[in-house]
C-alpha cells in the first residue's frame, strides 16, 4: 500500500500521528475551554491519590486514603458546574468513563492512520489497564509519600522512598521494559498500540495547557505571583531557543567530525548519524537521511539505536541531575540540559517529569515543606529546549539538501523545494502553543492578570485546565513510559553489525553532548529560579 | 544478523530484511573534502556568533548575573 | 510542464513509478537518467521542451514504529530537458 501523506502541504492532516496529536490534544482542549461557558466536559478523567492497605490510628484520610479511594475524578474536586455528578462516577466509574472517552478517540486516530484497529483496540485495552494497574501501585504510600504527606494525614513516622510521582512513571518504565525484552511475541503484538511518540506528542499539547495554566494557577496565591510565573515561562521560551541553535550548531559537526575522523564512516552515514546522536533522534535520522539523499536503511539503523540509548539516558540522567549535578540549585539549567541531551521526545519528556517528581519531593523534604515548587515548570524547561530543536531540525535538514544537492554530490537539475521544511516541521508543536497562548490570553485578558475582577472567570478556566494539564497529561506520561519500554528490545545494542555506531553514539553521547548540552543549558538558565508556592 | 532480527528493526514497512544487509552504510568512507571543513568550521562559527548574540539578547544569560 | 512519480527504496534500488511506467536503479543519478531517458523515449518530451519532474516519497517505504517519529523523508524535483 503506497502512502503520498506528504504529496500537498495538507496531505498528511488525517494519516499521520503528528497531526493526530494536535486533534487528540486540540480536542480535549477545547472541550476543558468549554468550562467558561459554564459546561464541564471534562471532569471525568480518573486520577491518582497516594494509599495505604489501612490508615493507622489517629491518621486522617487527606493526603494519603484507603484503596478503595486511591482514583477519583478530577471534576469531583475542580469542577465548578458539575462537581457533584462526577464525585458520584467513585474511582472504578471514572476510570471506565475514562477509558471509553479515550478508546473512542485514540481508535478514530488509529482508524484514519490505516491501522489494524482490532489489534489496536485489544492493544490499547491491555496497555491502557495495565497502565491504571501500575498507576494504582506506585501511588501505595511506601513508594509515593513524602513528609509532607504523612504529616498532613497525621501518619506517624514511618519510612517511604518518598518518590512521589515518580515511582509510578518508574514502575510502568520497568513493566514495560519487562514485556519488551522478556515476552517479546506480546510486546509484538501490543506494538500496533504501543505509541510512545504519538501518546508523548498528544501530552506536550496538554503540557502547553499547563503553561498558560501556571500562572493562573499561581495567581491563586496572589496575582504579583501570577505574572511571576508568566515571566518564569516566556523566559524560559527564549532561553531554551538561544540554547538549542547555540547547542545543535556545536552538536552537529562535532558528531560528523567524530564520525568522520575516528570512526572513518562514510559521509551519509556521518551526516545521519550527526543529527541522530546530536539531539532529536529518529526524527532527524530520518529528516538528515532524506536531505542528503541516504538510501533510508541508513536512517532505519540509527534510529533503531536512537530508542535504545534514549531510554538508557531516561534512566540514569533524572537521578543523576537530581542527586549528583546541579541537584536542586539550579533546577531549570537541569531541565534544559535535558532537552538537549536525550535524544527522543518520548523519552525527553518523561525524563523531564520524572526529574520534576525527583527534585520538587527532594526540595520539599530538604527544607522540611519550607520550599515547594509548583509542578511541571521543569518538565516544561525539558520540553522547550526540545520543542525549539524538533522545529530546528526542519531548518538544518534544508540547509543540509541544499549543501549536498547542490555542491556535495553536484546533482545536475536537482532542485531543492522549500515545501520541505513545512514537511518536516513537527505539527505537535502548533497544538502546544495554541493551547499555551490561550491560556495565556485568558489570563492576561478577561483574568485580568489575577486581579479580583478577573477571579471567576480563573476560576471556570480552572475547572477546565486542571483536568486536561494534569489529569490527561499525566495519564498520556504513563502510557509513554508504559509503551516506550515496550518497544525497547536491549538485544538490538548487541548486534554485530551495529558495532561501529553503538560506539560512535556512546562515545558521542557521554564524552561530548552531554557535557557541552550542560555548559550551554548553564549559560542560558543559570541562576533561574522556580517560585515557591509553600503556604507562608 | 538473523534473519528474525532483521525483520524486527524493518518491521512493517515495504523494505524488508534484506534492505538492512548494509556493510556499505558503515564501509568505503570518501576522502575528507574541503568542503566538509567548510561546513564543518562554519557551523561552529554560526554557532559562536548565536552564542555572543545570545548572551546579550537572552535576559537569563550569565552576562547579564 | 511537469510530470510526477512515486519514489521509493526497495533495500537495493530507488524505484520512481508512476501509472505509465516503473523504473529503478541503484543510485539517484542514475534514476534520474533512465527518468530522463524514459521521458524522451515515449516522447513527452519534446526536443527543446524543459519539464520539472516531481518525486515524492512513498511512506510506507519507512517501516510503521519509526512513521510516529518522523513523517517526512523527502521529495525531490528535478528539470529535465528534452
Amino acid at each position: 500500500m503506497t502512502d503520498l501523506s506528504n504529496r500537498k502541504w495538507y496531505t498528511g492532516m488525517t494519516t499521520q500521528e503528528d497531526w493526530w496529536a494536535v486533534w487528540l490534544g486540540l480536542g480535549f482542549f477545547c472541550l476543558g475551554l468549554l468550562t467558561l461557558a459554564g459546561v464541564d466536559l471534562v471532569g471525568w478523567i480518573a486520577y491518582p491519590k497516594k494509599w495505604v492497605f489501612s490508615l493507622p490510628e489517629g491518621a486522617v484520610a487527606k493526603k494519603i486514603v484507603t484503596p478503595d479511594k486511591a482514583f477519583y475524578a478530577l471534576g469531583g474536586k475542580y469542577s465548578i458546574t458539575a462537581k457533584g455528578f462526577y464525585k458520584s462516577l467513585g474511582p472504578i466509574g471514572s476510570i471506565l468513563v475514562t477509558y471509553l472517552v479515550f478508546t473512542v478517540a485514540t481508535t478514530i486516530g488509529a482508524y484514519f492512520m490505516k491501522w489494524n484497529i482490532k489489534r489496536y483496540i485489544t492493544g490499547w485495552t491491555i496497555i491502557f489497564f495495565l497502565t491504571y494497574l501500575v498507576w494504582f501501585i506506585g501511588h501505595h504510600a511506601f513508594f509515593a509519600a513524602t513528609a509532607v504527606d504523612l504529616k498532613k494525614s497525621k501518619f506517624p513516622d514511618m519510612f517511604t522512598l518518598s518518590l512521589g510521582g515518580g515511582a509510578s512513571f518508574i514502575l510502568a518504565l520497568i513493566v514495560g521494559l519487562i514485556i519488551g525484552n522478556f515476552f517479546k511475541g506480546f510486546a509484538s503484538y501490543l506494538s500496533t498500540a504501543a505509541k510512545p511518540e504519538w501518546f508523548i506528542k498528544t501530552a506536550i499539547v496538554f503540557l502547553g495547557v499547563k503553561v498558560g495554566y501556571l500562572p493562573i494557577k499561581a495567581a491563586a496565591s496572589s496575582a504579583k505571583l501570577g505574572k511571576e510565573v508568566a515571566g518564569l515561562t516566556g523566559e524560559l521560551f527564549i532561553a531554551g531557543a538561544a540554547a538549542t541553535v547555540v547547542a545543535y550548531l556545536i552538536f552537529w559537526p562535532g558528531v560528523y567530525l567524530i564520525s568522520r575522523k575516528i570512526f572513518k564512516l562514510p559521509r551519509k552515514t556521518a551526516a545521519v548519524l550527526g543529527s541522530g546522536i546530536s539531539i532529536c533522534g529518529v526524527s532527524a535520522a530520518v529528516a538528515t537521511g532524506g536531505a542528503v539523499r541516504a538510501k533510508p536503511v541508513v536512517s532505519i539503523m540509527v534510529s533503531a539505536l536512537v530508542v535504545v540509548w534514549a531510554v538508557i539516558e531516561l534512566i540514569i540522567l533524572p537521578g543523576f541531575f537530581t542527586h549528583v549535578w546541579p541537584r536542586t540549585d539550579d533546577p531549570l539549567v537541569a531541565g534544559a540540559a535535558m532537552g538537549m541531551s536525550v535524544k527522543t521526545d518520548g523519552a525527553d519528556a518523561a525524563a523531564g517529569e520524572l526529574m520534576d517528581e525527583f527534585m520538587r519531593t527532594k526540595i520539599e523534604r530538604d527544607t522540611h515543606g519550607a520550599v515547594q515548587w509548583p509542578e511541571g515548570i521543569i518538565t516544561v524547561s525539558a520540553v522547550m529546549t526540545k520543542i525549539w530543536i524538533d522545529m530546528f531540525i526542519g531548518l538544518w535538514a534544508f540547509i543540509l539538501a541544499l549543501l549536498w544537492v547542490y555542491r556535495i554530490e553536484r546533482r545536475p537539475g536537482e532542485r531543492v523545494m522549500a515545501s520541505e521544511v513545512w514537511h518536516r516541521f513537527p505539527k505537535f508543536v502548533l497544538g502546544y502553543f495554541a493551547a499555551w497562548f490561550i491560556y495565556l490570553a485568558i489570563f492576561f485578558g478577561p483574568g485580568h492578570a489575577g486581579a479580583p475582577e478577573g477571579m471567576d472567570v480563573l476560576k471556570a478556566a480552572t475547572a477546565g485546565a486542571v483536568p486536561v494539564e494534569k489529569g490527561m497529561r499525566k495519564f498520556f506520561f504513563m502510557l509513554t513510559f508504559m509503551s516506550l519500554g515496550i518497544i525497547t528490545d536491549f538485544k538490538k545494542l548487541r548486534e554485530a553489525q551495529f558495532g561501529k555506531m553503538v560506539w560512535v553514539y556512546f562515545v558521542a553521547l557521554f564524552l561530548f553532548i552531554i557535557p557541552v548540552a550542560i555548559l550551554i543549558a548553564y549559560i542560558f538558565h543559570h541562576g533561574m529560579q522556580i517560585p515557591n508556592i509553600a503556604p507562608q | 544478523m538473523q534473519e528474525e532480527e532483521k525483520k524486527e528493526i524493518s518491521g512493517t514497512g515495504s523494505l524488508t530484511g534484506e534492505a538492512l544487509e548494509a556493510e556499505d552504510v558503515l564501509a568505503g568512507a570518501e576522502p575528507w573534502d574541503p568542503i566538509e571543513t567548510k561546513l564543518v568550521v562554519w557551523s561552529f562559527i554560526a554557532a559562536l556568533i548565536a552564542l555572543i548574540i545570545g548572551l546579550l539578547v537572552v535576559p537569563t544569560s550569565i552576562f547579564f548575573h | 510542464m511537469h510530470t510526477e512519480y512515486l519514489i521509493r527504496h526497495n533495500g537495493k534500488s530507488w524505484v520512481a513509478e508512476n501509472e505509465l511506467c516503473s523504473l529503478s536503479a541503484s543510485t539517484l543519478e542514475e534514476l534520474d537518467l533512465k527518468v530522463e531517458t524514459h521521458l524522451r523515449q515515449t516522447g513527452l518530451l519534446k526536443k527543446g521542451e524543459r519539464m520539472r519532474v516531481f518525486m515524492f516519497f512513498d511512506n510506507s517505504t519507512i517501516p510503521e514504529w519509526i512513521r510516529q517519529y518522523a513523517q517526512h523523508y523527502f521529495n525531490r524535483v528535478i528539470e529535465v530537458k528534452g
